[in-house]
């Protein structure tokens, strides 16, 4: 399976049973939740809870979860390469990679990974797709697990194609935005709604800009910064020193001893922290 | 004889003794047990002074290192050596900050065989991890000087050193140009997190400017405390020659910040009146602006309080620059703040007096300053004999670390009486008590339809009282008041399952004295259990230690639970009879979480009910639906004025 999958959650179908939080509990061990400051609500995501369903006035019940995005700032970030994106979608964490600096958890736009905060041994805490399901041809347990069909799992063309059928089918009901589509460059978790969806991010708008693109201008200089601060250090020194030799012969070929003119120091001393 | 600095090590010293017991418990208990971090403030005190603001204050070591051997102005060299140990000691200061931050730190090691070239974060492990190579070997000739080392093989490693300075310098200023300004691209992939006011896309060079200018200042600040405590003369000559290069770093940190904001349109939030726009002005003027202007003027920068003053607001300003980027701007919802545990200062502060006390041991032993030192402070080698005094038998080299490792001690004494006790004996869920239940006046319309919720309403809602309604109060079963709510009718509940004899259905102990008690007197916690057996008062109503044996079988030696009689032997009366969950013979010393003892009640009446007597009640009424219905979504706020905060019937 290389195809990419995704999952499309249709909100509008959700009822709210927490089957799928269930079914995650139960394919991962996460036992009872951990109550921890920095969640508002007990059913908030957390260490021992992947998913979750936010439930809105009105009877929407939105499933939070890792919306695997396309382009992961939490990937790009990782200095170890324990987040990584795979060809099938999911991005999975590798918890023998990772040294528990808490990157991902900065860069994340959605505030998806937890952290194991109560644990001598801690480490970060997401939902993986059921990568492993994956890969032996299965589904995410919670898709297998909701008795609605309001999480459903396929590649992710079929899914972007259901999600538009739906939406022009029933233009009244939903908002019409396959929310993941472009979002950062587009996730492989869809979601469609009767309500808009900005609340599951930071930010309300993210924008379609891949996040590690914003890095990546910055980094990509690297080596031009190196290279040029480093012939700019060498070329100065080697200016500098010829100077001073030139005013050291001259000095002795006038056979006079100048006394070095302090203003004229300053001003080379600031221009060096311009350059620099 | 107290000196300044003998008072300066002895302070720093306690200090140390409380680092040593926080760390402890930071790497017994986990990061969770000594800080405030938490999913909304995964980087917190440790990331924003420790490594961020660590390393911008190192910044001097390179700064110096390129005035002296690239630009040539040899008379700034007397200020080269304390820089590049500055930097050493700081860059050491920040890897062993990290040590603490990272959940995994015996991973420190991980970047170097996992390349990742598209994390910022591993170019600024990188290039942190080779410059603290680079100032290792910059700084070794200072040690290798010393006559301990006069030897051939470190003559000639001497020698060596000293033929590759100009490549270390060179290294050393690319090294810090990359991980200076890469500290701050560490920030470009949270445009949605970090405030627009110190979001910038070229943030990198914001950093680096105000580095350089930091760096400069830094020397400044550290030349002019070290004349205090050396008691060595400042040169402010030269030292104002600093302060001037300082005044236009700081000024173009200023253009560059100020006219970046303008060009991108984003001047006009600094001008709005909030939090954020005061605490951006006060920091700009405070870590560059005010500086900038003061150092232009020649009498304030030849001035020893004039440089310091200066000194010490960049230095502080920058800090805080720091601290705003990864901590106070960086956005978290609404409702959650972080501010450090007093662990955590304890390990910043510890890390940095560590670092100075070595600062100082260095200054001492070894030339890092030009001038000789204060003879007095150098500790005599071997024992003097003075017949008078006692204390003169011990020499000074035993008597200085007795006093300091005695301070050490009260350091440490003083770390383990007040650490909190999740330091002590690792984290323990996160009590959310329980309130008391309360109610609002409502009504409610019993729905024909068999398996549809029934409707309610509020009194105040409607002007008149549909007909067919039932005025009831109804209770608001949102123990941890969370705005998250169930309404519940319990004149309906009484009447359908038949009057007062059905208390006991529900209500299946009871507090001495009550006939019904309360969900929450015993389900005291939202979620975890929790101890309901008082037994201080069950001494005082027996007898005393005269009592023990009515409880506690007089022929056992331990005295437990275990061993107990069996509360219902005394009380029989205070546990109903047919209650609807089982009957809590063994566990009725603690009681489980409100919110597990809710859904274990409702919802296994609710299931027995549609299962038992399908005829009478819907299927529908073991959903959550049943009780988690539209009423879940009230918005409680609004419906604040008119709680009753009375107890239930």
């Amino acid at each position: 399976m290389s195809e990419p999958m995704a999952i499309l959650t249709d909100v509008t179908r959700c009822t709210g049973c927490e089957k799928c939080v269930d079914a995650c509990k139960v394919e991962y061990e996460l036992g009872d939740d951990r109550p921890w400051r920095g969640q508002g609500a007990i059913d908030d995501l957390s260490a021992s809870r992947f998913t979750t369903i936010v439930n809105k006035p009105g009877n929407h019940h939105v499933r939070q979860q890792c919306r695997h995005c396309l382009e992961p700032a939490c990937a790009s970030a990782c200095i170890v390469g324990a987040l990584q994106k795979t060809p099938e979608g999911p991005v999975i964490y590798d918890a023998k990679k990772c040294m528990g600096c808490r990157y991902c958890l900065m860069a994340c736009p959605f505030d998806i990974p937890r952290y194991d905060w109560d644990r001598a041994v801690p480490y970060v805490r997401k939902c993986t797709m059921c990568y492993d399901r994956l890969k032996e041809g299965g589904i995410p347990a919670c898709v297998e697990a909701c008795p609605e069909e309001a999480t459903i799992f396929g590649t992710r063309a079929e899914m972007l194609a259901l999600a538009k059928q739906r939406l022009s089918d029933n233009p009244d009901l939903y908002v019409q935005q396959v929310y993941g589509e472009h979002e950062v460059g587009g996730t492989s978790v869809l979601m469609i709604a009767s309500i808009p969806l900005g609340f599951l991010a930071w930010k309300d708008n993210l924008g379609n800009q891949p996040l590690p693109d914003l890095t990546w201008a910055s980094l990509k200089k690297v080596p031009g910064i190196a290279l040029g601060v480093g012939g700019l250090m060498t070329g100065v020194y080697w200016i500098v020193g010829r100077r001073m030799k030139l005013a050291a012969e001259s000095a002795e070929a006038c056979n006079t001893i100048e006394p070095t003119d302090p203003a004229d120091n300053q001003q080379q001393e600031s221009e060096s922290n311009h350059d620099q | 004889m107290t000196s300044r600095l003998t008072i300066l090590k002895s302070i720093l010293w306690i200090i140390v003794g409380i680092w040593a017991m926080v760390t402890v418990a930071r790497f017994t208990h986990g990061l969770g047990a000594t800080t405030n971090l938490s999913d909304v403030t995964p980087w917190g005190l440790w990331i924003g002074f420790d490594v961020m603001a660590g390393v911008a204050l190192a910044a001097g070591g390179f700064v110096l290192a390129a005035t002296v051997y690239i630009f040539g102005l040899e008379r700034y060299r007397p200020f080269v050596r304390p820089a590049i140990l500055t930097a050493f000691l700081g860059y050491i200061a920040v890897a062993v900050g990290l040590l603490y931050d990272l959940g995994l730190p015996w991973n420190i090691w991980h970047p170097m065989i996992n390349w990742q070239h598209h994390s910022v974060l591993f170019e600024v492990a990188m290039c942190v991890m080779l410059y603290l190579s680079v100032l290792a070997l910059e700084f070794a000739p200072t040690i290798l000087e010393n006559s301990l080392f006069d030897r051939p093989l470190f003559r000639r490693i001497l020698a060596v050193l000293k033929k590759v300075t100009l490549p270390l310098v060179v290294a050393g200023i690319i090294l810090s140009t990359l991980h200076q300004s890469s500290l701050g691209s560490l920030f470009l992939i949270a445009p949605h997190r970090l405030h627009p006011l110190w979001y910038s896309p070229i943030i990198y060079l914001l950093f680096f400017v105000s580095a350089v200018g930091l760096g400069l200042m830094m020397v400044t600040l550290e030349s002019l405390l070290s004349g205090y405590f050396f008691k060595h003369k400042v040169n402010t000559k030269l030292l104002s020659g600093l302060g001037l290069a300082a005044s236009v770093v700081l000024g173009i940190y200023v253009a560059i910040r100020v006219g970046d904001m303008a060009i991108r349109g984003v001047l006009g939030g600094a001008f709005e009146a909030s939090w954020m726009s005061t605490l951006f002005w006060f920091e700009l003027c405070v870590c560059a602006v005010i500086p900038a202007i003061l150092l232009a003027i020649p009498r304030i920068r030849r001035s020893i309080a004039g440089l310091g003053l200066c000194s010490g607001m960049t230095v502080f300003g920058m800090v805080m620059y720091r601290i705003d980027v990864c901590i106070v701007a960086f956005a978290r919802p609404e409702g959650f703040s972080y501010f450090p545990h007093w662990t955590e200062f304890a390990v910043s502060l510890g890390i940095v007096a560590a670092a100075v006390l070595v600062f100082i041991f260095f200054v001492e032993r070894l030339k890092v300053y030009e001038h000789p030192m204060d003879q007095a402070e150098i500790p005599t080698i071997g024992p003097s004999f003075d017949p008078v005094t006692v204390r003169s038998l011990v020499p000074a080299a035993v008597t200085a670390p007795r006093r300091y490792s005695l301070l050490f001690i009260v350091g440490a004494s003083l770390a383990i009486a007040f650490l909190p006790q999740q330091a002590v004996l690792g984290t323990k869920p996160h009590y959310t008590p329980v309130a008391a239940t309360r109610t609002i006046d409502g009504f409610v319309i019993e729905n024909e339809k068999v398996g549809e919720p029934n409707t309610i309403g509020f009194i105040e809602d409607v002007g008149a009282i549909p007909a067919g309604a039932m005025v009831t109060p109804l209770i608001i079963i949102d123990g941890n008041r969370d705005g998250r709510l169930t309404l519940f009718n319990h004149q309906g509940h009484e009447d359908r399952l038949g009057g007062e004899e059905s208390c006991a259905s529900c209500h299946h102990l009871n507090m001495p004295m009550d006939r019904a008690s309360s969900c929450h007197e015993c389900h005291r916690d939202m979620y975890e259990p929790t101890l309901i057996f008082n037994h201080e008062s069950h001494v005082r109503g027996t007898d005393g230690n005269q009592g023990c044996v009515k409880c506690h079988d007089p022929s056992s030696a331990v005295k437990s639970y275990e061993t107990a009689t069996a509360c219902r032997e005394c009380h029989a009366e205070s546990i109903m009879s047919g209650p609807v969950i089982a009957d809590p013979e063994d566990r009725w010393n603690s009681a489980v979480g409100y919110m597990a003892a809710m859904h274990g009640l409702c919802r296994q009446c609710h299931i027995n009910k549609a299962e038992m007597t399908p005829g009478e009640f819907p299927v529908s009424l073991q959903d959550c639906r049943a009780c988690h219905n539209a009423n879940h979504t009230v918005i409680f706020s609004e419906m604040i004025p008119r709680v009753k905060n009375s107890e239930s019937q």
